[in-house]
């Protein structure tokens, strides 16, 4: 559906995208994290049709992407960017123009996307008057008024509640179900743990790690990790070098890798005679992976 | 056919909004009335016209000089800075939408305001006997090619100078309001020193305020005003395109997400 082949990109010489390629499928729901100038915005907008790059190719649906296809793309931007003063059908019903649905189909698809959206009884509703996940919503629906083949989100629960960023996620969730393609960035790595099935990790413009959470887990040579708080961090530390376990420092704090499933009680003795305040296990996450990666690319 | 949909649909959209905000509407209407009675009073006080013959010589200054100046230059300034500030060039930067269209949508969108502008201005002239004493066609391409020359100057400021709301009046009395005065709108041009009068010719509100003036007050022809005619198709040919470069310019700026 769409592909990207060995893009580069470079700003004054300094480099931003280094040979990114990758595919996605139809129906596939894509996310592309990486830190701050990593080169997602780069690549989305070279992906939007709005910059060019030095090298290499974008292709959407086998067709090099241009002025003519790039109207299979349904773009959210990061920002809501809407039109305050209209009301959710007119600002609907301004974009459908633009991507030149047909005036007879117009009204139907604007109600069908405004339903989508959950949007349905505010269509006469200002939009300065709606709540920042409505704005959202209604910011997406504007992006599938024209019904694209893939949709592009940039960060899209920026800046939401947990509730507004649920109805988000739901909301993609019934637009993959449709069968449309969506690429997303994020910082959220909950966000594309739960909505992607591929995710592509992006670093100083290289694409260093790209597949499904199963595809990525064996990037870290562990089966869980586990996660201690200890008033003796030094100790702790020192036990678990002398059991040849690796150490990482995750929002949990102070954390090893286990290389097979323990049971606590197993855990607890192997750290016999530290003063453990708390213990706790969970499996490979796309947190430790994504750390893992961006470490490494650093390194 | 898309330029035409997509000119619709922008042109839609601003007087949807315009339309929203009654404020505006309600000021774009009340100013050029006010400045046309204001004139007309002060030319039949001053030089012993009849209150219609100075409302006929009047309405020349108050639609060209303060109704389209101030909504057709002040107006697509304030269009551009607005969308700039909302964010809102960059979705359309994302659509399909091409510059030509956008920039006939402003167009149309304040050709209407216009049109509504000069409706009232003769009508309320029409309300003590004043009357158009030219042709209607010779008129209405004056008030055409004003208006575009104003959206082309619109485009040109708000494009390159108008970055935030702020900037809207600074930008329209520094470059405009010179321009205004110098152009007989406001102080009949027989008052200037000749020194001022060789400045004011290469000033196009002067052409278009004396273009208007001849037609509309005077009932003159083709033959009286086609050097007026000939400076403002100039005029407007440069701001078109001194527009359509200045909107390029700022896409290349903003058009990135």
């Amino acid at each position: 559906m769409l592909a990207v082949e060995n893009l580069h990109k470079a700003y004054a010489g300094r480099p931003a995208l280094r040979g990114v390629q990758f595919s996605l499928q139809p129906g596939e729901v894509y996310a592309l994290l990486g830190p701050n100038g990593a080169g997602k915005t780069t690549l989305v907008n070279i992906l939007c049709h709005l910059l060019k790059p030095d090298q290499g190719h974008v292709w959407l649906q086998g067709q090099p992407l241009s002025n003519r296809n790039r109207c299979w793309l349904g773009v959210v931007p990061q920002e809501n960017l809407l039109y305050r003063h209209l009301t959710c059908g007119e600002n609907l019903d301004f974009f459908a123009r633009l991507y030149g649905v047909p005036a007879p189909l117009r009204p139907q698809r604007i109600r069908s996307c405004l339903q989508q959206v959950g949007l349905g009884a505010r269509q006469h509703s200002v939009a300065h008057t709606l709540s920042g996940g409505m704005l959202r919503r209604l910011s997406i629906a504007i992006a599938l008024v024209h019904q694209p083949k893939v949709l592009i989100l940039d960060e899209p629960t920026a800046g939401l509640d947990v509730e507004a960023r649920f109805e988000v996620w739901e909301l993609l969730n019934t637009c993959r179900q449709s069968g449309m393609t969506l690429l997303m960035t994020t910082h959220l790595l909950e966000e594309a743990e739960r909505v992607c099935q591929r995710i592509g990790i992006l670093y100083q413009g290289r694409l260093e790690a790209e597949g499904s959470l199963d595809e990525l887990r064996p990037l870290i040579p562990a089966r869980e990790v586990v996660h201690i708080q200890t008033p003796d961090e030094l100790g702790v530390q020192d036990r678990a070098v002398h059991l040849g376990l690796t150490q990482r420092r995750y929002s949990q704090g102070l954390s090893f890798w286990l290389p097979e499933v323990l049971t606590l009680e197993a855990i607890l003795a192997q750290f016999q005679g530290l003063p453990i305040t708390s213990i706790a296990r969970q499996p490979v996450q796309l947190e430790h992976i994504y750390l893992e990666v961006t470490r490494q690319s650093r390194a | 056919m898309p330029y035409l949909t997509e000119s619709l649909a922008v042109a839609g959209r601003i007087l949807i909004e315009l339309g929203r905000q009654r404020r505006s509407l309600v000021f774009w209407s009340v100013f050029p009335v006010s400045i046309l009675l204001l004139i007309g009073t002060i030319l039949t006080g001053r030089t012993g016209l009849a209150f219609d013959a100075a409302l006929n010589q009047a309405a020349a200054s108050a639609l060209v000089g303060a109704g389209f100046f101030f909504s057709a230059l002040g107006g697509t300034v304030a269009i551009l800075v607005s969308e700039r500030e909302q964010g809102t060039l960059r979705r359309l930067f994302l659509s399909p939408l091409r510059g030509l269209s956008y920039w006939l949508g402003i167009c149309l969108a304040q050709g209407t305001i216009g049109l509504g502008q000069t409706i009232l201005v003769y009508g309320v002239g029409a309300i003590w006997g004043a009357r158009f004493q030219g042709s209607w066609l010779l008129g209405g391409l004056v008030l055409v090619l004003s208006l575009m020359g104003y959206v082309g100057m619109g485009f040109i400021l708000g494009s390159l100078l108008g970055r935030r709301t702020e900037d809207v009046n600074a930008l329209v009395a520094t470059f405009g309001l010179p321009l205004v005065i110098l152009g007989g709108a406001f102080l009949p041009t027989s008052l200037f020193p000749q020194s001022l009068l060789d400045w004011a010719k290469y000033d196009p509100v002067y052409h278009m305020n004396e273009a208007l003036l001849a037609v509309g007050a005077d009932g003159e022809g083709w033959s009286a005003i086609e050097n007026h005619l000939r400076f403002l198709v100039g005029f407007t040919v440069l701001a078109v395109a001194g527009g359509v470069l200045a909107y390029r310019h700022m896409l290349r700026q903003e058009r990135y997400l």
